[in-house]
């Protein structure tokens, strides 16, 4: 089972794409956790829960090496969600870019 | 121009980064985080007290009792009011994270601090007490103040490696609160020496000097037009480039815009005269109607107005969102980002927005926003209607009015160039297939 995390500012637009990306990610019957939160929200969420994967909203990849020093000696995956992809909220075309991260 | 945008783009990166990344921001933004929720909830509570409908009022005392708005005012009394004690612990918990510093041992520690620079006072039964108004708003800068240089004291203290080590032997909780003793000494003495010295001058109490001197002037420029212009400026060139602006700019001006609004709940509350035009109320339902850049209004058009067939698509998807002030679709689907069309409606329309807004309860028109924080993905019309009554829905409706103005010759252009776009695809489609060529 994978966990694939997306981070965005309030963790609010990201969590539309979750929705699309759970309702394919289902009807393909694949084993994989998606979720989101906001940027503040990483380390009490990483302190608690296993993540294979973690991937940015386009708005918020200006603070990836802030982020990545915090997934120091985890490890976690990180990508740029495509920002065509993220604005369209194509839940299947993000979700077929976690599974290339995290490979099924 | 291409090369300017690319320019413009590597650099506005790093500044954001520096602004958003830097940890005393990062730590007020967690601090204010955490203490949402409770303000939002507070602010229900003193909207119940105070609902503006005629009648209103005396149907809950005929249903509650005379005391009945007491019932309603003290949960937004220990929330709204006492707001900078939460505030400081959040603030103190972020940092002991950024320090990897004992969480516990920094939020009390700031904890602390701050009770000693708080001025208290005799009660006349001999009693002490503190005077809730210091915990508040008027304390917030302060509290900033104490949050980040205790634990700086503590991070200090904890480099040098002064710290009382105990034996192995003894177990992890008792030697923990024994390291915690030296850095909570070393603050205790640093922040007691300040009120002493501070109780010797004119000011009397650190918080009357911080509030005198850096909390008043920045509160006083905050609320006035152009400075909340400059910033929306800021605000909307970074979105432009893709960085999330909003979460940039409130992360320095929320402690502002919270304390104007603060006052203006005690106002409120008080049915005295509302102080501030300009507030984190303002901004989040006069300024960012349906998004930053008044984008409800552009959503409204996508959905009525586009032609080309990917648009008329975002569309649908953006509405939804869109009504309760998620925009992302349209900023990162149009795209409103690296569009030098689309870019400057949406760095207008804020301004314009702003202005007439202003203006409007400047002149008295609409009634200035009450200072409930309502939480900010509630729908415009509805969010104008709760915060400055059915008029400020009316402002609500005409702000829309105007984005759509504004967003329609705009927009079209792109439309059309998709359009263009989406019909020259089929035409190489049609030929590639071998048919027919059209032209």
């Amino acid at each position: 089972m994978k966990t694939v995390m997306l981070v965005c500012a309030a963790g609010m637009s990201t969590s539309l794409l979750v929705t699309k990306m759970r309702r394919v990610a289902q009807a393909k019957g694949l084993d994989i956790t998606i979720f989101a939160v906001s940027a503040t929200e990483i380390d009490d969420v990483l302190e608690t829960r296993q993540v294979d994967a973690l991937l940015l909203g386009p708005q918020v990849k200006f603070r990836r090496e802030e982020i990545e020093a915090r997934l120091q000696g985890k490890n976690i995956l990180l990508d740029e969600i495509n920002i065509q992809h993220y604005g369209m909220m194509d839940g299947e075309k993000v979700l077929n870019q976690a599974l290339s991260l995290v490979g099924s | 121009m291409q090369k300017f945008i690319e320019n413009l783009e590597s650099k506005m990166g790093p500044l954001a980064m520096k602004l958003d990344g830097n940890r005393y921001i990062t730590a007020i933004k967690d601090g204010f985080f955490g203490v949402m929720s409770l303000l939002i909830i507070g602010s229900i509570f003193l909207l119940l007290g105070n609902i503006p409908i005629g009648g209103y009022a005396e149907f809950m005392s005929s249903l509650l009792g005379k005391d009945w708005a007491s019932y309603f005012t003290v949960p937004y009394d220990v929330t709204m009011n006492v707001m900078t004690v939460y505030v400081i612990i959040a603030m103190a918990r972020s940092l002991s994270r950024t320090y990897k510093l004992d969480g516990i041992a920094c939020i009390s520690i700031v904890v602390v601090a701050f009770l000693i620079l708080t001025p208290m006072l005799e009660l006349k039964d001999g009693g002490l007490g503190i005077p809730v108004t210091n915990l508040g708003a008027s304390g917030l800068f302060l509290g900033m103040i104490v949050a980040i240089a205790a634990v700086e004291i503590v991070r200090f203290i904890d480099k040098k490696g002064w710290k009382i080590k105990m034996p192995d032997s003894v177990p992890e909780n008792v030697a923990r609160s024994f390291s915690a003793l030296i850095p909570a000494l070393f603050v205790i003495i640093v922040f007691n020496l300040v009120r002493i010295i501070f109780s010797l001058t004119s000011f009397g109490t650190v918080q009357a000097f911080i509030y005198h001197y850096l909390q008043v002037p920045l509160l006083y420029l905050g609320d006035t037009l152009p400075a909340t212009l400059i910033v929306t400026v800021f605000e909307g060139v970074l979105w432009s480039f893709g960085i999330h602006g909003s979460n940039v700019v409130s992360g320095i001006m929320k402690p502002i815009w919270l304390a104007l609004t603060a006052d203006n709940a005690a106002a409120f509350g008080a049915g005295e005269a509302i102080p501030h035009i300009i507030n984190f109320q303002f901004y989040a339902n006069f300024m960012k109607v349906g998004g930053f850049g008044g984008t409800l209004g552009l959503a409204i058009i996508l959905l009525l107005f586009a032609k080309s067939k990917q648009y008329k698509t975002l569309g649908k998807l953006a509405i939804g969102p869109g009504i309760f002030g998620i925009n992302e679709p349209l900023i990162f689907g149009i795209p409103i980002v690296l569009n030098p069309i689309m870019m400057i409606p949406f760095i207008l329309n804020p301004l314009i927005l702003a202005t007439v807004a202003y203006f409007a309860m400047a002149s008295g028109i609409v009634p200035l926003t009450n200072g409930t924080n309502i939480p900010w993905t509630t729908p415009p019309i509805i969010a104008g209607f709760l915060v400055s009554g059915w008029k400020g829905a009316l402002l609500n409706v005409v702000q829309i009015g105007i984005s759509i103005l504004l967003y329609y010759p705009f927009f079209k252009s792109v439309d059309r160039i998709a359009l263009q776009n989406e019909k020259e695809q089929e035409k190489t489609e049609i030929s590639n297939d071998g048919g027919v060529n059209f032209n």
